[in-house]
């Protein structure tokens, strides 16, 4: 029981056919041992007619007029009976006389075939009696029995025996035949049960490849029509799938709302106390620079992590890089800076345009801020192993880093130079991203002549 | 130069303006979407503060609106929201920079002057017309290295003419962007103003160029 529970809730098509198996082999079964039945009475029915005709024949014999001592018996007209121990046998007597006193037929041998009523039990007297006993050598006898009544020559009693085994025999040839059969039509039932399963089974199959899809970020919704069994099961995704977006996207609106609020205010502060004696002034300016960059900070990874775990979506890096590019031109546009960026076409990101967005946004302002005129981007599909994976590089012409801080540079809010604008999270921000996402963040040095930052986030293979 | 804010916190709303005045600008203020929208694409500002947060109507809408209505002003993006994806939606509007909350006043008068200068053809933030320089940053003038003490309203119109100088400057339009909206406009204190200004800078910068308005040659004085 036990067993079988498992096996139910493994699969459902393992368990619709686990239930064809059990009911087709119970039926065959069933049915089988009903027609080996039906097979074996009608076999031993024609035995026992043939065994009927001798003993009648041999009655005719018995009843012909003159004396039934010195009548010649036995003209059957069958080899057998005078085959000895052949299986075939006949003999005449009445119920109570003395062995020697009996006819028997040659093939007997001088034994005898036992009576199936014992002597002296006329409670079935007149009936046609069958029935097996063990006769010559133990073999097993078919056996029909009649008595004869010659009123004032006493009653006699006819036996005819046959060899149970030839009923046996056929009863068994049947049943092998009949084993074959049912078993190629057991195995036939089976391909048409797996047959039905898949084809019955096929839209939860849809079903679970349009799920997929979503995850995947192929769709945005379970799409296609569904059987009316599981439809409202697509719709209830469908509304779950609505649910999640809604919630994420008041989260992020939450999110942005906070940061608004508090960064409002905090203007005032560092605009107000401009005029407090300088020393005030600027412990209230650095302290606000440190809130303003732990309210980023933290809100950064509420957001990052409450859209962690959420179903993904596909996003083409080349827009995001190009606007990014747009907007960077403008910004360091008194700065005569070329920034190239070369994106391979069917480059996709597994992620949220928003947060690639922040990334490469890191990425090429920190390149900006140090580049002397370059900053290149590239970006690329590489697979690792089977998995699908985006390789984004940012080169600049800066000074670049030595190999001992390229490390303590990832920490969080390192900055090394303390004179460029900005606040040093953007790469601990990017690193922070980056493995939410199950990426890596990597510094090297640059052909370029400055820092080589590598970004490798999950991909799209399709 | 004449300028806008449209920022809904009254409190930043005010430092701004008067950080602004102090630099040597008129300034007008809105303080929600619909009223600062309307200014913007009706008064002839020479650059505009935006704070996208705004009540009633958001701040990329009104950007959209202006640069549809082909309103060219250069616009500062102000917002607390400091996403890059937050950056580039702004920009794609049409903004012309963009500053993050919280912020220095000094930083954002610097973006402030720098961008003027792009407007107008600038690469330094010193306009030097022959023997008179104009340091926008420090806001002071000097006529051959001598400093030359001016008003508000003087520095204003020097400033603007020497922004745009090689173009002739109707009254109109120095009216339009010397003065905030609350001003009572006299097209007469123009030309008070540009006597004095004459007066003070002793040199023949300034050229009036009869029915069409004031003139001032990028090589300086004639």
């Amino acid at each position: 029981m036990k067993a079988f529970r498992s096996l139910a809730s493994g699969s459902i098509a393992v368990r619709l056919a686990a239930s064809a198996l059990f009911w087709s082999f119970f039926i065959l079964l069933t049915a089988g041992l009903i027609l080996s039945a039906l097979y074996r009475d009608t076999t031993e029915r024609a035995f026992d007619a043939r065994l009927l005709a001798y003993a009648t024949d041999l009655a005719s014999d018995l009843v012909a007029p003159g004396n039934p001592e010195e009548r010649e018996f036995g003209a059957l007209g069958d080899p057998r009976f005078n085959l000895p121990l052949s299986g075939w046998y006949w003999q005449v007597g009445r119920p109570d006389a003395a062995p020697r006193d009996i006819r028997s037929s040659r093939s007997l041998f001088g034994a005898q075939i036992p009576g199936l009523v014992p002597p002296g039990d006329d409670s079935r007297f007149g009936e046609v009696r069958k029935g097996y006993r063990s006769g010559p050598e133990g073999r097993t006898l078919r056996l029909v029995e009649r008595d004869v009544d010659l009123g004032e020559d006493g009653r006699y009693v006819v036996r005819v025996a046959g060899p149970a085994d030839e009923i046996d025999g056929e009863v068994r040839r049947f049943t092998f035949a009949l084993t074959v059969t049912f078993l190629l039509l057991g195995v036939a039932l089976g391909l048409t049960t797996l047959l039905q399963i898949r084809f019955g089974l096929r839209p939860l199959m849809r079903l679970r490849a349009a799920v997929s899809a979503v995850r995947r970020g192929h769709a945005d919704r379970i799409g296609g029509a569904f059987p009316e069994d599981i439809a409202p099961l697509a719709e209830e995704l469908n509304l779950l799938l609505d649910t999640n977006r809604e919630i994420l996207e008041r989260a992020r609106t939450q999110v942005g709302n906070l940061a608004h609020a508090l960064k409002t205010p905090l203007s005032v502060i560092v605009n107000e106390v401009e005029a407090a004696p300088e020393e005030i002034a600027s412990r209230v300016r650095e302290q606000a620079t440190l809130m303003r960059d732990q309210v980023n900070y933290h809100l950064d990874r509420a957001r990052a992590a409450a859209l962690a775990g959420t179903l993904g979506t596909i996003t083409e890096v080349a827009p995001v890089v190009a606007a990014l590019t747009r907007t960077f031109e403008k910004i360091y546009r008194d700065r005569d800076l070329a920034i190239a960026s070369d994106v391979a076409p069917g480059t996709r990101f597994r992620g949220e345009r928003q947060d690639l967005e922040e990334m490469i946004g890191n990425l090429i302002d920190n390149g900006c801020k140090w580049a002397a005129r370059r900053v290149q981007l590239s970006a690329l599909p590489v697979s690792e192993g089977d998995r699908p994976r985006v390789r984004i590089t940012v080169d600049d012409d800066g000074p670049g880093l030595p190999e001992e801080a390229r490390a303590t540079m990832l920490k969080r809010g390192q900055r090394l130079d303390e004179t460029k604008p900005g606040s040093g999270l953007g790469l601990s921000i990017v690193g922070d991203l980056a493995a939410l996402y199950r990426g890596s963040l990597a510094l090297a040095h640059s052909p370029l002549g400055g820092l080589r930052v590598i970004l490798e986030l999950p991909g799209d293979g399709a | 130069m004449r300028l806008l804010v449209v920022e809904d916190d009254k409190h930043l709303n005010r430092q701004i303006v008067t950080a602004l005045e102090q630099a040597g600008y008129a300034v007008d203020k809105a303080f929600d979407g619909e009223e600062g929208g309307f200014l913007g694409e009706t008064e002839p500002y020479d650059a505009i503060i935006l704070d996208l947060g705004l009540p009633k109507l958001d701040g990329v809408s009104v950007l959209t609106g202006w640069r549809r209505a082909g309103k060219r002003t250069p616009v500062i993006i102000l917002t607390a929201r400091d996403r890059w994806s937050d950056k580039v939606q702004g920009f794609d509007a049409g903004a012309d920079d963009y500053v993050t909350k919280p912020f220095h006043m000094e930083e954002l008068l610097a973006r402030v002057r720098a961008l003027l200068r792009r407007a107008t053809g600038h690469a330094s933030s010193e306009l030097v017309c022959g023997s008179v320089r104009l340091d926008t940053r420090s806001g002071r003038v000097s006529v051959r290295g001598a400093p030359v003490k001016l008003t508000s309203h003087e520095y204003r119109l020097l400033s603007y003419l020497m922004h745009h100088a090689g173009r002739i400057v109707s009254r109109a339009e120095l009216t339009e962007h010397l003065y905030d909206q609350d001003f009572d406009r006299d097209s007469n204190t123009i030309e008070v103003f540009i006597g004095r200004l004459r007066k003070k800078l002793g040199v023949d910068l300034i050229q009036t160029v009869r029915g069409l308005g004031y003139l001032i040659e990028p090589k300086g004085e004639a």
